[in-house]
């Protein structure tokens, strides 16, 4: 059984479709790349993915059951569990209390959280700043959050949207090598991406859209090499 | 850090027995300021929970208020209940008005100032309304009547009896405060206030605990509400339901810290003093003069401390201890 299954998914916005049409699958242990041009429809199926917005119609299954019309943390209580592209910190708690709310949707008494949270902030290396408050780390240390954050509420499957985004090279390296490691761990990743370099270098397998639809998927080798995917990027030849 | 410990524990202890001799030594004058500054400290506590924790911004909290104040002087005025019993059905009145207006604004996604407006408008709706229902005194209001000193009706001889009362209760409002912000309930409040979306994602329930701080938060006020009905022995709709009591309420969690355990009860010992004794000071001889202080401090605490009084202290606090630790470090370099 495919660890979540997306058949005909569509989203309108108004008179807009958005999302249309959309089948696709992912296997446990994967890491999927999603990636398409701006509009593509790549931040509106996440969103639907992660519960924040309501399909018009179609269907989600995460390990077999339905979550089309869960709220954001019912999906995230069944294990799937989502980043923002745009950091998203508790920024006036310090940074062990911000991993501590993930941590608490599995363990509700406070030292456990706290325990949770202090394991997580050992793997994203922020252990040392787990006093400080969540507003003065710096955007390398924000996006480390962002996934510890997640983590700790203990996801097997996590949405990571542009997690690379406004890193130094150095930077996205130590992140890259994170979700790499996780990925060994067991966490299946869906991840949207703008940077081709980050695409390319974790994905297992890559799903394109364009205009709501999937053009194309297969491994990276084979998506750089798709005239479709090619056509969508760079434009037509005549 | 167990100095800390150790110096906040010596604080209020200190504190715990200045309040509780307090009557001996004290005139009824100040005996009298200080049951103000315990009520609305108890207030603000109250208030804190839904607006400072989870960081939802009632403008109308009169309106639980008034619902604890109607309540029990009704029920005593109309089938002689005795208040200790009837601030408990105030309470569970006000609990399940609470969950009500919670739902309806937080259901359908109604937040800062709209939600800050809803509160105003069901507050001053109940004004009108209890102002048009005579069985209930109407414009008029209910007046307690008063049975002597009778502690088992709430009713006092002399100040310190409601002195008492208050303080046990702001104890046990601070320490309720105290414990909920230390556990999951708090903490998830907390993120709600910080960043909703993102509490949601990671799988806090935002509606159901918005509902349940509100609910929290509503009992308590109209525990508040019965006591201050006891103690001024009179009430109509525009005193307890007003826009009055409504800012007065979040005045003190503001000027005093605003989403700590202890700001609201700072900013009530902070002002009320003021205003009540500049009163004293200057109402006689010039009049209107006191509330222009008032509303210079008021001016001034917002201008120069945004985060209250409390979070000014915070803020040296924590340089204070950066330089320290950085001289520290420095050293060991």
């Amino acid at each position: 059984m495919s660890l979540l299954e997306v058949s005909n998914l569509r989203r309108d916005f108004g008179g807009l479709t958005a999302v249309h049409d959309l089948t696709f699958s992912v296997e446990p242990g994967e890491i999927v790349g999603l990636i398409g041009p701006n509009g593509a429809g790549k931040t509106t199926t996440f969103a639907m993915l992660s519960g924040f917005i309501t399909p018009t119609s179609g269907e989600i299954l995460f390990k077999g059951t339905s979550i089309n019309k869960l709220k954001p943390h019912q999906v995230c209580l069944l294990g799937l569990t989502r980043t923002f592209q745009i950091v998203q910190p508790f920024p006036d708690m310090t940074v062990l209390e911000n991993v501590m709310i993930g941590a608490y949707t599995h363990h509700p008494n406070t030292v456990d959280a706290k325990k949770k949270a202090m394991e997580v902030l050992e793997r994203i290396n922020l252990a040392h700043k787990a006093e400080e408050q969540g507003k003065i780390l710096t955007l390398p240390e924000l996006k480390r959050l962002e996934i510890g954050k997640a983590l700790a509420t203990e996801p097997s499957l996590l949405l990571l949207d542009e997690v690379a985004a406004g890193l130094k090279d150095v930077e996205m390296e130590e992140i890259l090598e994170l979700v790499r490691q996780l990925n060994r761990e067991g966490i299946t990743f869906l991840i949207v991406e703008h940077l081709m370099k980050v695409i390319m270098n974790l994905s297992h397998r890559v799903i394109v859209l364009d205009f709501g639809q999937m053009i194309g998927q297969g491994t990276p080798a084979e998506i750089s090499k798709n005239p479709a995917v090619l056509a969508a990027y760079l434009g037509k030849e005549d | 850090m167990k100095i800390q410990i150790k110096k906040s524990t010596i604080l209020i202890g200190l504190l715990l027995i200045v309040g509780f001799i307090l009557p001996r030594f004290a005139g009824e004058y100040y005996i009298h300021i200080s049951v103000l500054v315990l009520f609305y400290a108890y207030m603000a506590v109250s208030w804190n929970i839904l607006g400072g924790y989870a960081g939802q911004h009632s403008l109308g909290h009169a309106l639980f208020m008034g619902i604890g104040a109607y309540t029990s002087t009704y029920l005593f005025t109309v089938i002689g209940l005795t208040p200790w019993i009837g601030m408990w059905l105030g309470g569970a009145f006000a609990g399940v008005i609470g969950g009500f207006v919670g739902y309806l604004c937080f259901r359908y996604g109604v937040k800062g100032p709209y939600f800050a407006l809803v509160t105003i408008a069901l507050a001053e709706a109940a004004v009108y309304i209890v102002t048009n229902i005579p069985s209930i005194g109407g414009a008029q209001g209910l007046e307690v009547a008063w049975t002597g000193n009778a502690p088992q009706l709430m009713q006092f001889d002399g100040k310190s009896g409601y002195y008492y009362m208050i303080l046990v209760m702001t104890i046990i409002a601070v320490w309720l405060s105290s414990w909920l912000i230390k556990r999951r309930f708090g903490y998830q409040l907390l993120s709600i206030r910080e960043n909703e979306d993102a509490a949601e994602a990671l799988g806090v329930n935002t509606l159901r605990l918005k509902i349940q701080a509100t609910v929290i938060s509503a009992v308590m006020t109209a525990l508040g509400g019965t006591f201050f009905a006891q103690y001024f022995t009179y009430i109509n709709p525009r005193a307890v339901f007003g826009e009055g009591p409504s800012v007065q309420i979040l005045l003190f969690a503001i000027i005093g810290g605003i989403g700590t355990v202890w700001g609201p009860v700072v900013g009530a010992l902070v002002l009320i003093p003021i205003a009540e004794l500049s009163r004293g000071w200057l109402g006689g001889t010039f009049a209107g003069a006191q509330i222009l202080l008032y509303g210079t401090v008021l001016v001034l605490t917002m201008l120069f401390m945004p985060n209250g009084i409390l979070g000014l202290y915070h803020k040296f606090l924590g340089k204070f201890q950066n330089r320290q630790s950085d001289g520290g470090k420095s050293e060991a370099l």
